[in-house]
């Protein structure tokens, strides 16, 4: 089910009667729970029986991991879960992609092979749900949090609607305990809840959908060599739409659980403000990027291990965050820029630290952490990380701030287009005046591209050490009321038909 | 902020809402604007599963938009007791829905197919408002996609402004008026008045449009400039043979498990009429299409009583004017093509 469509509406009127009508607390997370088999049943019945084996396979494997003393029992019951979790997760997403690679690769050594190919559908969510489930496994092994008391609270952790099909990737200490006791939103967190609902709805529904998409299809859909204006505008519209689309899901997800009383980890904070590329990543699709510090960089040996190996793990760790966006070279390529940018940050840093006397590598895992993708997850979080604030706001922040901006437009290339000559059209486009360019985008178009992308780089920039909520719990009442009317009727006016959430095919 | 004032503010964004929608609709129920449906790929999928009624109980339309204007469906089923699946897509050639009805085992029914040559009979997809997307879409569906189009279809059967080609934000930005940027197709702007849509997926122009000139001569230079705009000219020879051998196997799917297909040339006049004459000749593009398929067809100029009609905008009929067509066919279809129907 997608909370841009009428379905979800009336579905969330329902679950959120039931959520307030006096029944037992263990009544209303059977609802709940129900309704997120639904929720989830509601875009493709066949693949719940996936999250139904996900689900029953990581409760008892994470309990017996917990307990299990023998170390070589214990790893096998790890690679139990690992295998059937990742193992899902490559076949449905990267079956076809695997299968592709070896084809080219086999024939290339002279055989003859030709394989069909698969029609291999992709599950809803499964990227996310598969790393909500490794998560709990791998901190069970690690007897980083105690294992979940009821087959209940554990399938509600992994299914509660809000985050099952597109995040923010939980982690069992930041939801698990909200189950223990009873939930209920009060007012002022039911009126929260209800205004990130309506602003996550504009984001997706009139920003990206209706003001951003038409440029960014037309731009990326087009063969011919483009103009320079028209490279440019469609990579612009392209970084607003990923945003608003994103971001507007991630708010939908957090209005929604705040509406039943429950605190979801924030996914974004203003990331087109961010000061390099540390801090992007800490503000870009957080709870993914801390995933993959808590997960994979750090168990890879994250700075600890010395100069090169830290750069090593950062790339291995950018390389399968962008493989982990989809089944394409371009991804990985998306993802392999990144962590070349970090590589430059962190050896300007470096080699800055060192001019300054600083030592080049801090002891404590805290220190490490931070140095690398931000705040560490292990403090105890029921919300949102506290905005960093080491980059104070002035001018020659902002220009930095602009050129980081400028260096993620360039990665949003590959992101975006098909293949590779797709990519290198467009960037040929963009930083060459080609004599033959074709002019795709009206004036209208590049007005809206222009106008949205200036309002969003100056608000992120102008919000960028607060939050949302803080801002609208400052206007007065009436100016609120105002603003939250305009986003409902443009919603209402956008008019647009339904159309998925971009990370829905992640 | 305190709670109360997250009240008061929500209870102002609402006020704001409720106003300005109720407003802006007695605005457009003022000035002659009625419901219509949005003809998405949600509406094609709902009567598209219609398709399966037995043989005497409906009959499918498929083609381009004069279909949309031309048939009329209460008189239709009024006549017939037949129910009219009409499944055209504007601008659009029907060969992907041809396609998708042929592949389909279970669809034996009555097929008629509205004949634009320029769009039908063409290499290009025609593929504007995306028959092959609907198609897909329609085998696809999604329960949760299906139940969102039964709530919308009460709210668009209550509301004027909910209407997407005409009154979203998106098709007002247009009437600003920006210069046009030199190489980068134009906008069009169809007046709001010229295409209403009913649940049935039945066109027809308001009242107004039938009598206001200057709103038929605005579409009328719609016309003239997609004929210009055109760059293919039109396909002869191998091409076209190729072409019609497509539709040829498609049908030939169908009329083998027992279904019934045939096709109708729908009226057109003035300098659309004379456009369509000069490049699309009768005897090179519909007699052939007629002969390779071996099926029956309806050519609107043979037959005295529809053959004279002034269009307003001259490619589509008047809704008065579709309520004599269609009466007209479905006697030719009784009388002349031997189809036989339950009145």
């Amino acid at each position: 089910m997608l909370f841009n469509s009428y379905t979800f509406l009336v579905f969330f009127a329902i679950v959120l009667i039931l959520h307030n009508l006096p029944f037992s607390w263990k009544t209303k997370k059977i609802n709940l729970l129900l309704a997120s088999y639904v929720f989830y049943a509601a875009w493709n019945p066949p693949f719940i029986l996936l999250l139904w084996l996900s689900t029953l396979v990581d409760f008892f494997v994470g309990r017996a991991l917990y307990t299990q003393e023998n170390k070589h029992k214990k790893k096998l019951l790890l690679v139990i879960s690992l295998i059937g979790n990742l193992g899902m997760l490559c076949y449905f997403k990267y079956g076809g992609f695997i299968l592709e690679n070896f084809t080219h690769l086999v024939n290339a050594l002279g055989a003859n092979f030709h394989p069909a190919k698969p029609n291999i559908i992709l599950p809803a969510g499964i990227s996310f749900y598969t790393f909500t489930t490794l998560c709990y496994t791998i901190d069970m092994y690690r007897k980083e949090s105690k294992p979940v008391r009821t087959l209940l609270d554990f399938s509600l952790f992994v299914t509660f609607f809000p985050h099952l099909v597109a995040g923010p990737i939980v982690r069992p200490p930041q939801l698990v305990p909200q189950f223990l006791t009873p939930r209920k939103a009060n007012s002022q967190q039911m009126m929260q809840g209800l205004f990130l609902l309506s602003l996550g709805l504009f984001m997706k529904v009139f920003l990206a959908d209706g003001m951003l998409s038409g440029a960014a299809n037309t731009v990326f859909g087009t063969h011919d060599p483009l103009k320079t204006i028209d490279a440019w505008m469609g990579v612009l519209a392209f970084s607003g739409q990923i945003f608003f689309d994103f971001a507007g899901y991630s708010s939908c997800a957090i209005g929604a659980a705040l509406c039943l009383g429950f605190t979801l980890p924030q996914n974004f904070l203003f990331p087109y403000a961010a000061v390099g590329f540390t801090d992007f990543w800490r503000r870009w699709h957080i709870t993914l990027s801390s995933w993959l510090r808590d997960y994979l960089y750090i168990p890879l040996g994250g700075n600890r291990m010395g100069k090169y190996r830290t750069y090593f793990n950062l790339m291995v760790t950018m390389l399968l965050g962008g493989l982990w966006h989809g089944a394409n070279w371009t991804f990985v390529v998306w993802g392999a820029l990144h962590g070349f940018y970090l590589w430059v940050e962190k050896a300007f840093r470096d080699l800055r630290n060192r001019s300054k006397g600083i030592p080049m590598f801090v002891a404590t895992e805290e220190q490490l952490v931070k140095a690398s993708f931000g705040p560490t997850m292990k403090r105890p979080v029921e919300g949102s990380f506290p905005p960093e604030k080491n980059h104070p706001k002035n001018l020659t922040n902002f220009i930095l701030a602009l050129g980081t901006f400028f260096l993620v437009n360039v990665t949003w290339v590959f992101f975006r287009s098909p293949d590779f000559s797709s990519a290198w059209q467009i960037l040929r486009a963009m930083f060459t005046n080609l004599p033959k360019g074709t002019a795709v985008l009206s004036y209208l178009d590049i007005s809206k591209v222009i106008i949205i992308t200036i309002a969003l780089v100056i608000s992120h920039w102008l919000m960028r050490n607060t939050m949302v909520l803080k801002v609208a719990g400052k206007m007065p009442w009436w100016l609120l009321g105002i603003t939250w009317s305009l986003m409902i009727l443009l919603i209402m006016l956008s008019q647009n038909a339904t159309s998925s959430f971009i990370y829905f095919q992640f | 902020m305190e709670s109360s004032n997250y009240i008061k503010a929500g209870l102002l964004a609402i006020g704001i809402c409720i106003v300005a929608a109720v407003s802006w609709e007695i605005h457009l129920r003022r000035v002659g604007m009625d419901i219509s449906f949005d003809d998405n790929r949600a509406l094609w999928a709902y009567i598209r599963a219609k398709v399966y009624e037995p043989k005497d109980r409906a009959t499918v339309f498929i083609g381009s938009s004069r279909i949309k204007f031309d048939l009329d469906i209460p008189t239709w089923e009024l006549l017939t007791g037949n129910h009219a699946v009409q499944l055209a897509c504007v601008g659009s050639s029907p060969a992907p829905v041809l396609r998708d009805l042929a592949n389909d085992s279970l669809f034996k029914g009555k097929l008629i197919i509205d004949v634009t040559e320029e769009i039908f009979l063409t290499a290009s997809s025609f593929d504007d408002e995306g028959p092959g997307k609907r198609v897909e879409y329609y085998h696809h569906i999604t329960p949760t996609q299906r139940a969102s189009f039964q709530i919308d279809r009460v709210l668009e059967s209550s509301f004027a402004f909910l209407d997407q080609d005409n009154y979203s934000f998106n098709a007002m930005l247009p009437l600003l008026h920006l210069p046009q940027r030199p190489g980068v197709f134009p906008d069009v702007i169809f007046p709001p008045e010229f295409d209403r849509t009913t649940l049935e997926r039945q066109s027809y122009m308001t009242p107004k449009f039938v009598v206001d000139t200057s709103l038929q001569n605005r579409v009328k230079g719609i016309w003239a400039f997609f004929e210009k705009m055109n760059p293919d000219p039109p396909i002869t020879g191998k091409k076209l043979d190729s072409v019609i051998q497509l539709i040829k196997t498609d049908v030939d799917k169908i009329q083998n498990r027992g279904g019934e297909v045939l096709f109708v040339r729908t009226p057109s006049s003035g300098q659309v009429w004379a456009d369509e004459q000069k490049f699309y000749p009768r005897n090179v593009y519909w007699e052939k299409l007629l002969a390779a398929t071996g099926c029956k067809g309806i050519y609107y100029k043979d037959y005295p009583a529809i053959a004279q009609f002034e269009c307003p905008e001259s490619s589509h009929l008047s809704p008065e004017q579709a309520v004599v067509f269609t009466k007209e066919l479905i006697k030719i279809l009784k009388d002349e093509k031997g189809w036989t129907f339950n009145h």
